[in-house]
């Protein structure tokens, strides 16, 4: 019995302005080194949960701490100095609370990130706040289905163009009318089939099962229309491509699905030319929910930049 | 004065200790034992005893001190109807004011003068020679011609049969069992049980608590609570317009009253109180997964409503877990569940009920032939009007069986039964019995009564395990009906049911002498 068990606490870290963190902190504080994974956008730390089933074993023999946690705004974490206006909400922000996140749960020792979509940009902008990081205590990074920038529409085309300009209003009446839009949205709950159909075409590849949309769908019917807005532009403004010096003294792997929709493969292809060393994999036959419809990829990845991080320790 | 009681024989009911003859012995100083106290004394009645082994009156209210205690039934109608409060601060009344209330209520009758405190019943056993009950307590033996057992069903905490809870290294409290001096900011705590007390307690914890872990067996059905303070004028009304509050009482009941047809007649008038309650759940937790956790499998009404706005927010906190796997065991800084995952716990908080359908006093009273009330229960409590036990002449139950109810004021059915007893005792006075037993054949016919009315109910036929049912299924602690169908069958004494026994004037004090 004993043997088997994963130790579990849940932390509720508070940030300097007042927002609190959910976190579930999985494995002894003694375990070797500590993987901490950030979701994306409209998620919770919920998307890890095949990860972490397949991680479980590990943890259990006390090789490894897995932290997941809820960014600021999403499931049960808090929106801190954001909780009237998101004006100045940025991933920059995101950044920042990952580095609490990390300065509270794993203070010492070494640290693998992960970061799925709006996760892996949560990374890429501590590593240009906090450089310093990078090397001694976060010994490796993992970015799924992510960009490092240029995800507005460029408004080349009209189409682009009309989206560019109407976007900032329909933000402003996203989250004006939010609870106008939360009652819409029950209207189309995850059990209805055409939700899970219009989930299904935008976020998952061919080989997706039922059951992934569903859980999928849910997560995100999860997230408020709040949050859902406010990050949008966000996500627009995103743009790390000058910034990621510190991520290249780190080993890095980039994984995309060859059908996501949200954050297509080019991203990740600019990626792996920025980082030369980063290691690229494009996974067939899949969408932008890559932790949940390749779980097992994102591990084995995870378990090479484990073994690296492990690795350079027993060197240093 | 030492040498006279060694001179005398020592009194049978305990070697060496003198005995107190009165003449009603009172169990317990709760609402139904002041009840019944306040009752006897504004008839002119003195000669009894409240026995209470605490230091205090106020029963359950004066036990459960543990944060956000408060009652589910608003205070216009949870109260003496003799002895009503304009002051309420509000409608859903806190612990400290309703034990405040009872206090003062105590003090108003003068009720003090009567409570031996520190009186722990440990047995009352009927003395068919002497036609006495002999109560021994930790304050000393009495002498009772009639005993009355106010010792209610939400007096004993129920402790949970978890392997390795006693190898627990930090605190455990049950929250019948506050300890209001242990600290509980930035622990991690675990509460066990999503009943009543652990709706309450969760939210009013959750804010100072590092962690909370709430483990849930089952889920309960939680309605909206309309809780408000008092407005000022409102308390004018109450005081100075005559009758005003009567009325406000008397809609509260009405209302209230509704339920039962839901409840006790036809299940399909629950329904709309089930999509309030989904509902409410629905627009307090958004994530689905978290909703499905809390949405019970059962008929609302199977298991205690509960009313809480603040229970499921603190339940969805960032500081906040529910666990829904089985307690596997408890090691002394852990608790593991039977999914393999092991919690760090600083504090368990046991929010697990009380002994109800197995009451503790009931293996402390030994009737006629020696058995205990427990012994003879021991196929499910039976009674007379939930009141009598053939073969414990001279013995009323108040808050015993069958008097139980989910949906209003519990103190409607005490008062119920305070009027029955009261009835008893006059009969007996009236007509000179020394000893009056109800009979079998009533009991039996009683057992039947309820069995007929439990038929079809939502608590037999709802699909859950419940605190109202005992261990063979039996309703054997809620009125299953409406309550004023209960107020009218006990409004008399059915004389008819009872076998009196006249006492036979001067006949013993010449032979004791």
């Amino acid at each position: 019995m004993s043997a088997g068990t994963v130790l579990r606490r849940i932390a509720a870290v508070p940030t300097p302005d007042g927002a609190v963190l959910h976190a579930v902190v999985d494995g002894s504080d003694d375990a070797p080194v500590t993987i901490v994974l950030a979701h994306g956008w409209t998620l919770a730390q919920a998307a890890w949960d095949d990860v972490a089933d397949l991680l479980a074993p590990r943890v259990a023999a006390g090789e490894l701490r897995l932290v997941r946690y809820d960014q600021r705004g999403h499931g049960r974490s808090t929106w801190g100095r954001y909780a009237d206006d998101v004006a100045e909400l940025s991933i920059d922000q995101l950044g920042e609370d990952l580095g609490t996140l990390i300065d509270e749960l794993a203070p010492s020792g070494p640290v693998v990130l992960g970061g799925h979509s709006m996760g892996g940009m949560t990374i890429m902008c501590l590593a240009a706040a906090r450089p310093e990081l990078f090397g001694d205590r976060v010994r490796g990074v993992a970015l799924v289905s992510t960009s490092a920038g240029d995800l507005a529409p460029a408004g080349r085309t009209l189409a682009e163009k009309l989206q560019l300009k109407l976007a900032p209003g329909m933000v402003t009446v996203a989250i004006g009318g939010a609870r106008a839009f939360e009652r819409i949205r029950q209207l189309l709950p995850p059990t209805n089939p055409r939700h899970r159909k219009i989930v299904r075409e935008l976020l998952y590849g061919a080989d997706a099962t039922e059951d992934m949309v569903v859980e999928g769908a849910e997560i995100m019917h999860a997230t408020t229309v709040r949050a859902f807005a406010a990050f949008y532009p966000a996500l627009g403004e995103h743009d790390k491509r000058q910034e990621l010096r510190a991520l290249a003294h780190v080993p890095v792997e980039v994984l995309v699905g060859d059908s996501d929709k949200l954050t297509p493969k080019r991203h990740s292809h600019q990626l792996a030319e920025v980082l030369p060393d980063a290691q690229l994999h494009l996974a067939d036959r899949t969408g932008h929910m890559l932790p949940q419809e390749r779980p097992e990829l994102v591990v084995d990845a995870l378990g090479r930049l484990l073994a690296a991080a492990t690795a350079a320790q027993a060197v240093a | 004065m030492t040498s006279t009681l060694e001179n005398q024989p020592a009194p049978s009911a305990g070697p060496g200790r003198a005995v107190r003859e009165v003449g009603i012995a009172i169990i317990g100083s709760g609402f139904a034992g002041l009840g019944m106290a306040i009752t006897l004394k504004r008839r002119g009645e003195t000669d009894f005893v409240l026995l209470e082994r605490a230091g205090d009156v106020g029963g359950t209210w004066r036990d459960n001190t543990y944060p956000g205690a408060a009652c589910d039934v608003q205070s216009n109608l949870y109260s003496f109807s003799f002895a009503q409060n304009p002051d309420w601060g509000r409608s859903y009344s806190e612990q400290p004011e309703i034990q405040a209330y009872l206090q003062r209520t105590a003090d108003r009758f003068d009720v003090r003068r009567h409570c031996v405190f520190g009186a722990d019943v440990s047995s009352a056993r009927w003395d068919d020679d002497a036609r006495r009950w002999l109560v021994s307590t930790a304050a000393g033996d009495f002498r009772a011609r009639v005993l009355v057992s106010a010792a209610g069903a939400l007096a004993d905490p129920t402790y949970p049969d978890i392997p390795g809870l006693d190898t627990f290294a930090g605190t455990v409290m049950h929250s019948a069992r506050w300890d209001a001096a242990h600290d509980l900011s930035g622990e991690k705590v675990a509460v066990i049980g999503t009943g009543a007390s652990a709706i309450q307690v969760v939210p009013a914890i959750q804010p100072v608590v590092g962690t909370i872990a709430v483990y849930q067996r089952t889920p309960a059905w939680v309605v909206p609570r309309t809780d408000h303070p008092v407005k000022p004028w409102m308390r004018r009304l109450y005081r100075f317009v005559p009758g005003f509050q009567n009325l406000v009482r008397a809609a509260l009941y009405l209302f209230r009253e509704f339920l039962v047809i839901g409840m006790a007649k036809n299940r399909r008038f629950l329904k709309p109180v089930g999509k309030l309650a989904q509902a409410h759940l629905h627009r307090q937790v958004r994530d689905p997964k978290l909703r499905r956790a809390l949405t019970p499998d059962y008929t609302i009404g199977c298991k205690r409503i509960l009313i809480s706005n603040d229970y499921f927010p603190a339940v969805a906190a960032p500081n906040a877990e529910l666990v829904t796997a089985g307690i596997a065991e408890v090691r002394p800084h852990s608790i593991v569940t039977t999914d393999g995952v092991e919690r760090p716990t600083d504090t368990i908080v046991l929010a697990t009920g009380f002994h109800v359908t197995d009451l503790p006093i009931a293996e402390k009273i030994c009737g006629r032939d020696g058995r205990s009330l427990a012994e003879v229960w021991e196929d499910g409590m039976v009674s007379n009007r939930s009141a009598t036990v053939a073969g414990f002449p001279n013995m009323f139950l108040l808050v015993g069986p069958n008097v139980g109810v989910g949906h209003t004021s519990m103190v409607y059915m005490i008062e119920s039964q305070v009027a029955y007893v009261d009835d008893a005792l006059q009969t007996m006075d009236a007509e000179g019995l020394a000893v009056l037993e109800t009979t079998r054949e009533a009991q039996e016919a009683y057992r039947e009564l309820i069995a007929e009315k439990s038929k079809g109910t939502v608590w037999l036929g709802g699909g859950c395990a419940s605190w109202y049912l005992d261990k063979h299924g039996h309703n054997s602690t809620l009125w299953p009906d409406f309550t004023f169908r209960f107020r009218k069958l006990t409004k008399k004494l059915d004389r008819e049911n009872y076998v009196g026994t006249p006492a036979v004037p001067a006949q013993r004090p010449e032979v004791a002498a």
